[in-house]
């Protein structure tokens, strides 16, 4: 016991707690710029690539917007959990948050994205649907059968023959459009991501 | 000895001393505690089946709020299981960083740890000596990793930021610091008289108790069993490791081994700063299909993380076995039993560092 | 008269705020963040706010976590144990919107708003202690200002 008290008695007398206990400040309330807040805009044109939307792990942060002739993308905070992929994921280097870019630019990594489409085909039903609703499909065959049925070999899928061919899967912005029209949700997007660093001078 | 039961007092789910909501119904006779129950499943989220049919870049950030004081190991555990599936290695250098951030976090969860059982015991003055140093150390992961808690830090093929020269500067002087600051706590801890009435000798759990209970982590090193994934682990090996092991068994045992392990984590950190190369922080490489069953060291004890995935690297099946639902089990059942007073309840469970976020997910 | 009294009770109420927090299935992450504001370098109580985590003595209240089933009627006990004035804040993303915990199969109901009213959110996953007490500190002085006159 005795022993402790001495042992207590020079904790407190130390030369450090006492400048700390009398000239005690607390730290002002600041972040700091390491951390990595709310992606914002660094003033970069957005291509309306949609990359950001594809990565984003949150449902409902980012949504891409028409602000007069322009895109913008919009944080939704309350929805944002800040991780920063948006950013990495960006080609265009819209978003900024935090040292993400700076870091990135100076390790030279990035993150690919490739989509796949993947067809059950115990489920599909061959409505076409998703050939119809696919805004790429769209762009490429305006002339489009109601039933999914296209003369055109640039489509991503079409219904050939009573059956869903994924034709050019490579073409795929992983929109998911399908995915939300599919009465069997046999259709699915894989979002394929490899995070990538350049090495060499 | 006649069983009879006086009273069956319910502590929680919400207690002043928990931050998290669980129940324990203590039945008593006078004030000693004959046996105990917990009630569980006030936050069950269903995560597991939440993460079916995600890529990896989604199911990260769902392992990481599995828990989110030992994210860190949740994220390392699943980016390695899918690493180990797709025959991904990464570079040495990210290897590197990944110990280094996990030490972090690991300090992290162990400082929170010993500052909730030092509240709990009403010794505030170390509680608080405890929460500032947390905030050290948490500056670090902020500066490494650019988030305090759920930093996201870890990818198939690598981790996300490269250290900085300045950054790797300031971590040494921190981890000084931390030395210094950490030696004198574990001496307070150790001395104190009035810690050692409310800690030495409440709430044993024995070897044979232990082994029984499968507990895990420090609350098994505690009780003499030499156990720990990270001495399987191929960065830990190159790095070499040694659990810390006491045989006590008690609260003070449980709480000394995770000041021991703090002076350890400086020492792995220390190591593995010396010891990384320079170049790369990834690798690339795409997530393939297969299964695994995948451990690792979490803070508190054994992480298990069971995971299937499709030919495009999407998860289609997971299951995660964590560390607090054996600690717990091992709490209620041997340690609680025999504790003399309703007071020492709350300390004896906290000193098994339950975490309810993982253990229901 | 009533009017120096109000005003002495707006500013006693504004220095001397008990706080108890409620954990509805969170991950952690909010709540240590939270602890973190208890700690030497942040120190909240020289702001005069003491948190307790006892709902009888408390003025705010901050729900933390997405709500589960669980949680649906306690949260509402828990708030009407607190005596009046009394206000909630939701801290972290998960009271808000349900986080990433908010997908299709999830036993979650977000947000808070359904259950108890809240009066202010801090966003963020999590938030920095920093975020949470200059959320806190702008609350403050308006929150209970003038709360009789309000409820009349």
């Amino acid at each position: 016991m005795g022993f402790s008290i001495i042992w207590y008695l020079r904790e407190f007398l130390r030369a450090e707690w006492l400048r700390n206990f009398f000239f005690a400040k607390t730290a002002p309330l600041v972040d700091p710029p390491y951390f990595r807040g709310y992606p914002a805009l660094t003033g970069k044109e957005c291509t309306h690539c949609l990359s950001c939307m594809m990565i984003c792990p949150t449902p409902g942060a980012i949504e891409v917007l028409r602000d007069g002739e322009t895109w913008t993308p919009h944080i939704y905070p309350g929805h944002c959990i800040r991780c920063g992929l948006c950013v990495e994921a960006c080609p265009e280097d819209v978003l900024d948050a935090g040292r993400v870019l700076e870091t990135q630019k100076r390790d030279r990594t990035d993150i690919s994205v490739r989509y796949q489409v993947t067809v059950n085909p115990d489920t599909c039903v061959r409505c076409g649907n998703c050939v119809v609703a696919c805004p790429v499909n769209k762009e490429a065959d305006p002339q489009l059968g109601a039933g999914g049925t296209s003369a055109n070999d640039e489509v991503i899928m079409k219904i050939h023959r009573g059956n869903l061919w994924v034709v050019h899967d490579e073409k795929c912005t992983g929109c998911k459009t399908c995915e939300s029209v599919c009465p069997t949700t046999a259709i699915r997007i894989a979002r394929v991501a490899e995070g990538r660093q350049e090495v060499g001078k | 000895m006649k069983k009879t039961v006086d009273v069956s007092i319910p502590v929680g789910p919400v207690h002043p001393c928990w931050k998290e909501p669980v129940r324990i119904k203590c039945e008593t006779r006078g004030e000693h505690v004959i046996g105990t129950e917990v009630e569980m499943g006030y936050m069950k989220k269903g995560i597991e089946r939440i993460m079916r049919g995600r890529p990896w870049q989604e199911v990260m950030f769902l392992a990481e709020r599995v828990c989110g004081i030992c994210s860190v190991v949740h994220n390392m555990v699943f980016i390695e299981a899918m690493e180990s599936i797709s025959g991904i290695t990464p570079p040495p250098r990210a290897a590197y960083l990944r110990v280094v951030v996990n030490e972090l976090d690991r300090m992290a969860s162990h400082l929170l740890a010993n500052f909730s059982y030092c509240y709990t015991i009403e010794h505030e003055t170390l509680g608080m000596y405890l929460l500032n140093e947390r905030e050290h150390v948490l500056d670090m992961l902020e500066r490494i990793t650019g988030n305090r808690v759920n930093t996201a830090y870890m990818i198939p093929g690598g981790v996300r930021y490269d250290l900085r020269p300045v950054d790797e500067k300031v971590l040494r002087e921190t981890l000084d610091l931390l030395d210094e600051n950490i030696a004198r706590y574990t001496k307070m801890f150790e001395t104190g008289p009035m810690i050692a009435l409310r800690s030495k000798g409440v709430g044993i759990l024995t070897k044979e108790q232990a082994l029984e209970a499968h507990a895990v982590g420090p609350t098994a090193r505690a009780s003499g069993i030499a156990v720990d994934q990270r001495t399987r682990h191929p960065t830990y090996k190159e790095i070499g490791f040694e659990p810390v092991v006491r045989t006590e068994g008690d609260n003070y045992a449980r709480i000394m081994v995770r000041f021991e392990e703090l002076k350890q984590s400086i020492n792995l950190i220390r190591r593995a700063l010396a010891m990384m190369p320079d170049g790369p922080i990834r690798g690339g490489g795409i997530c393939k299909g297969g299964e695994v069953r995948y451990s690792g060291e979490a803070p508190r004890g054994e992480l298990t993380y069971f995971v299937k995935a499709d030919r495009y690297g999407r998860v289609e099946d997971i299951a995660i076995q964590t560390p607090s639902i054996m600690n717990i089990d091992a709490c209620s059942h041997y340690m609680l039993k025999g504790v003399s007073s309703i007071a020492d309840v709350t300390s004896t469970f906290i000193s098994s560092d339950p975490c309810i976020a993982c253990n229901e997910r | 008269m009533t009017d120096m009294l109000q005003k002495l009770k707006n500013a006693v109420r504004s220095r001397s705020i008990h706080v108890a927090y409620v954990d509805t299935g969170s991950c952690n992450g909010c709540d240590i963040e939270v602890l973190a504001c208890l700690s030497p370098r942040y120190d909240l109580e020289q702001y005069g706010i003491y948190v307790h985590n006892n709902p009888r003595e408390a003025d705010i209240l901050l729900v933390i976590g997405c709500c589960t089933p669980q949680w649906e009627d306690k949260l509402k006990g828990i708030w009407e144990k607190i005596p009046e004035p009394k206000a909630a804040i939701a801290i972290g993303n998960c009271p808000v919107s349900g986080c990433v915990f908010n997908r299709e199969g999830s036993y979650v109901n977000p947000p808070a708003s359904k259950h108890i009213p809240i009066a202010a959110s801090v966003p963020g996953c999590p938030p920095r202690p920093t975020e949470i007490i200059r959320a806190v500190l702008s609350l403050a002085p308006t929150i209970f200002a003038d709360y009789e006159e309000k409820r009349q």
